[in-house]
């Protein structure tokens, strides 16, 4: 029996490496992995919690949270695809005509 | 007879109809149009006189009528604002005099306008027709709110007909003056409608139909309530206290505001100015509008409230004051001018003052018929200046006419009537009633009213000038030797000229014979047919309509009384000077020669014909005052107000300028906001929630 403490220091981890990731890599590549990190963060608290509760809601709605990170990832290469006809590179810090 | 009253909202209505077939039938199928709209302005005049004399004998049959027609705002817990239709003796015999004028105007200018080829035709009679319903429903009007639309209405068509030869410099800036001029007392007018509603809660002039009540009627319990009888209505007490004045002088205080509107419509000192410009329009309109109908509206609206005016000495005070002066001020004017629609001009100002010194000395029947008989002879002359007019191929400078007595006698004849009429000669029409006024004036005067001797004064000199102009205006147009050669082969005129002519020359001559006052008080004969007329009803909703009435108010609430002086002796010095006036004309101007005499007048000449400097004075104070004025506004406008808004606008613009380089394009650095942003808000809840 895992104690719940360790779920959640697991959970806290994966989302701060995503945090990490978001913050630091100029790859747009890097950024979606990173966000898929921090989305199943996310989805490990969810499961973690409704064991601890002994209530299927939260895993039920995990399977919805992979089933969106499955769509996110499909609409996010293909901005990751724009990127690249437009700016030549898919390094995020370039793409900066929408601004002031 | 009960249906006849039925059909008066038809006796406007008949001339808006004629508007708009004049108006949309010459736009899209002018020749469709016969006479360029001509004949649909006469059959529709003439149908609205047929309807206003059947209106007329259903009223001296006691069958009046007062009815809400349309009310276009339902109050909710106030009062609410409609259109209504109000038939008594004052409003039946004003239709009768409106529908007539604006029928024979119609038939004149088929010989004026169409004969004389002007183009434009449609514009021109739609304007009549509007003009002409304008007119009608301000008579009918049963409330004071409606009566200031159609007040403006006639306004607004007195722009558009004295600006109809717009493609000249003249006319279009004599519309603008006459506009922007009476505009001026409309104002005041417009605040004492509203004061009026404040006050009362309602502007109806009599109190028909359930739970309806009339201002006059209000305003009467109030001063009587504070006289000591009665209480004072709930809405007037409490409007009362929020004005924080006695109910006498508040009640002045609204009636001075609605007769500011009075004095700029019918041409009193000091708003006079416009309507001599206005002689600009065509003839017609000038006897129709300028004279007959239009400039009445200010003296009938009131007449139309005199219950309430009744009350207030001071206001009776100041309408004399200024009648009797506008009297005497414009018939000066009135002696030097050269062209003979000016003479005509200022002699209607003055005619218009009589009518107002009447109003304000009690003489409330003498001023009714003065506006009677004024309208019949003022048309008249209008008409027969029209008639000389197209004779002398547009010419309308005297001293280019002389002789045309013998070259177009109709004309002169009935112009001659007219002129005698306006002099006051007895019997023409105009003495009966200018005696009347005058001996109102005195008797109240030397009564218990001493103020009113001085309007009275002024009335009586004005007498003397009147005679002195219109002989001086006849004997240089019609007698003598033909000065120029237009003069001595004039240009003929048609049935249509002489028909108006005729029928309100008679009028002119016999009209006065409805009110023979001082001939009733010396032979005791029952012929003071107007004051039976107008006198009112007795124990109906309508009785607060009479002239019992109205003297009964004038004695107790503004303190009227009436001296004893028999009628013979005022009449006689009034005829007197009428008659020195006409005698010192006949023998300065009745020669073959005349020459100018005024030049002996000196520097007083050059006052005169400069109009005593009233226009230059008036423009001083647009150029002189109130432009500084504007410009100091404007400048506080700009600079103050603007600033401050300036200023507060700058903070936000500055402030934006410099936050908005946060929004860079680079998306780690949003990111990076956000997760601050987050991580700031957990701190924030932390602390405040007790986590630490």
């Amino acid at each position: 029996m895992v104690p719940m403490e360790y779920y959640l220091l697991l959970s806290a981890a994966v989302f701060s490496i995503g945090v990490f990731g978001v913050l630091t890599r100029r790859s747009a590549l890097m950024f979606l992995m990173s966000v898929e990190l921090m989305l199943n963060a996310a989805g490990v608290n969810l499961v973690a919690f409704s064991w601890f509760y002994g209530n299927l809601t939260g895993q039920a709605f995990t399977l919805f949270v992979m089933a969106l990170a499955a769509a996110e990832v499909a609409v996010g290469l293909g901005i990751i695809l724009t990127l690249y006809r437009n700016f030549d590179d898919i390094d995020v810090t370039n793409a900066t005509t929408m601004r002031w | 007879m009960v249906g006849a009253l039925e059909f008066t909202p038809a006796i406007p209505l008949l001339p808006l109809a004629s508007f708009f077939v004049a108006l949309l039938v010459g736009y899209f199928a002018p020749r469709l149009l016969p006479k360029g709209g001509a004949i649909p302005g006469i059959v529709a005049t003439a149908g609205s006189l047929v309807m206003s004399v059947l209106a007329f004998f259903a009223v001296s049959q006691g069958d009046y009528y007062a009815e809400t027609l349309y009310t276009w705002v339902v109050g909710q817990g106030t009062f609410s604002l409609h259109f209504g239709v109000l038939v008594d003796p004052l409003s039946a015999m004003m239709l009768v005099i409106v529908s007539l004028v604006a029928f024979l105007v119609h038939v004149f200018s088929l010989g004026y306008m169409n004969d004389e080829g002007e183009t434009g035709l449609p514009r021109y009679y739609a304007g009549l027709g509007l003009f002409t319903f304008s007119m009608l429903s301000f008579v009918v009007a049963d409330n004071l709110l409606m009566a200031f639309m159609f007040f403006e209405l006639v306004g607004l068509c007195s722009f558009l007909l004295i600006g109809f030869h717009f493609r000249e410099p003249g006319p279009p800036s004599a519309a603008k003056k006459a506009f922007l001029v009476t505009r001026f007392g409309d104002y005041f007018f417009l605040i004492g409608v509203v004061a009026v509603f404040a006050t009362f809660g309602t502007a109806r002039f009599v109190a028909t139909g359930e739970g309806a009540e009339s201002f006059p009627h209000l305003a009467e319990q109030t001063l009587a309530a504070v006289g000591g009888e009665g209480a004072v209505p709930e809405q007037v007490a409490g409007f009362l206290d929020v004005v924080g004045m006695s109910a006498r002088d508040w009640f002045s205080v609204v009636g001075l505001l609605i007769l500011g509107g009075v004095i700029g419509k019918s041409a009193q000192f000091p708003l006079h100015t416009w309507l001599p410009d206005a002689m600009e329009g065509p003839t017609p309109v000038s006897a129709l509008i300028h004279a007959a109908t239009m400039v009445a509206a200010g003296v009938y609206l009131v007449a139309r409230m005199y219950g309430f005016y009744a009350m207030l000495p001071t206001v009776l005070a100041i309408i004399a004051l200024v009648g009797g002066f506008t009297a005497l001020f414009a018939a000066t004017m009135g002696v030097v001018k050269d062209e003979l629609k000016q003479v005509l001009a200022y002699s209607t100002i003055s005619q218009y003052g009589y009518m107002m010194l009447g109003l304000g000395t009690g003489g409330y029947i003498a001023a009714t018929f003065h506006l009677m008989t004024h309208a019949f002879f003022k048309a008249l002359l209008f008409l027969g200046a029209g008639s000389v007019i197209i004779a002398m191929h547009h010419n309308e400078n005297m001293w280019d006419m002389g002789g045309l007595k013998e070259k177009m006698p109709v004309t002169y004849y009935t112009f001659l009537s007219g002129s005698l009429a306006l002099a006051g000669i007895v019997p023409f029409a105009g003495f009966w009633s200018k005696d009347e006024i005058l001996y109102e004036a005195l008797i109240y005067g030397a009564g218990e009213s001493p103020i009113l001797l001085a309007a009275y004064a002024m009335g009586l000199l004005a007498v003397f000038f009147t005679g002195f102009y219109t002989f001086r205006m006849v004997f240089l147009t019609f007698h003598g030797d033909s000065r120029t050669e237009t003069a001595e082969n004039p240009h003929g005129v048609g049935w249509n000229v002489k028909f108006p002519l005729v029928v309100l020359g008679i009028l002119a001559a016999t009209v006065g014979l409805v009110n023979m006052t001082p001939v009733a008080k010396l032979t005791g004969a029952h012929i003071e047919f107007l004051k039976d007329w107008l006198v009112g009803t007795e124990g109906t909703a309508f009785s607060a309509l009479g002239y019992e009435h109205y003297h009964h108010l004038l004695v107790d609430f503004a303190g009227y009384g009436a001296a004893d002086i028999g009628p013979l002796v005022p009449a006689a010095i009034s005829l007197a000077l009428a008659l020195g006036g006409a005698g010192l004309a006949w023998v300065l101007y009745n020669v073959d020669e005349p020459t100018e005499h005024t030049e002996k007048l000196g520097g007083a000449k050059t006052v005169l014909y400069n109009n005593y400097y009233q226009d230059e004075y008036q423009v001083w104070l647009a150029n002189g005052v109130t432009r500084p004025l504007a410009r100091a506004a404007d400048t506080f406008d700009q600079g103050v107000i603007d600033g401050v808004v300036n200023a507060v606008s700058s903070v936000s613009l500055f402030s934006g300028s410099r936050i908005k380089r946060v929004q860079d394009g680079v998306v780690t650095h949003y990111a990076a906001m956000l997760t601050l942003g987050l991580v700031a808000l957990l701190v924030v809840f932390g602390v405040a929630g007790g986590w630490f």
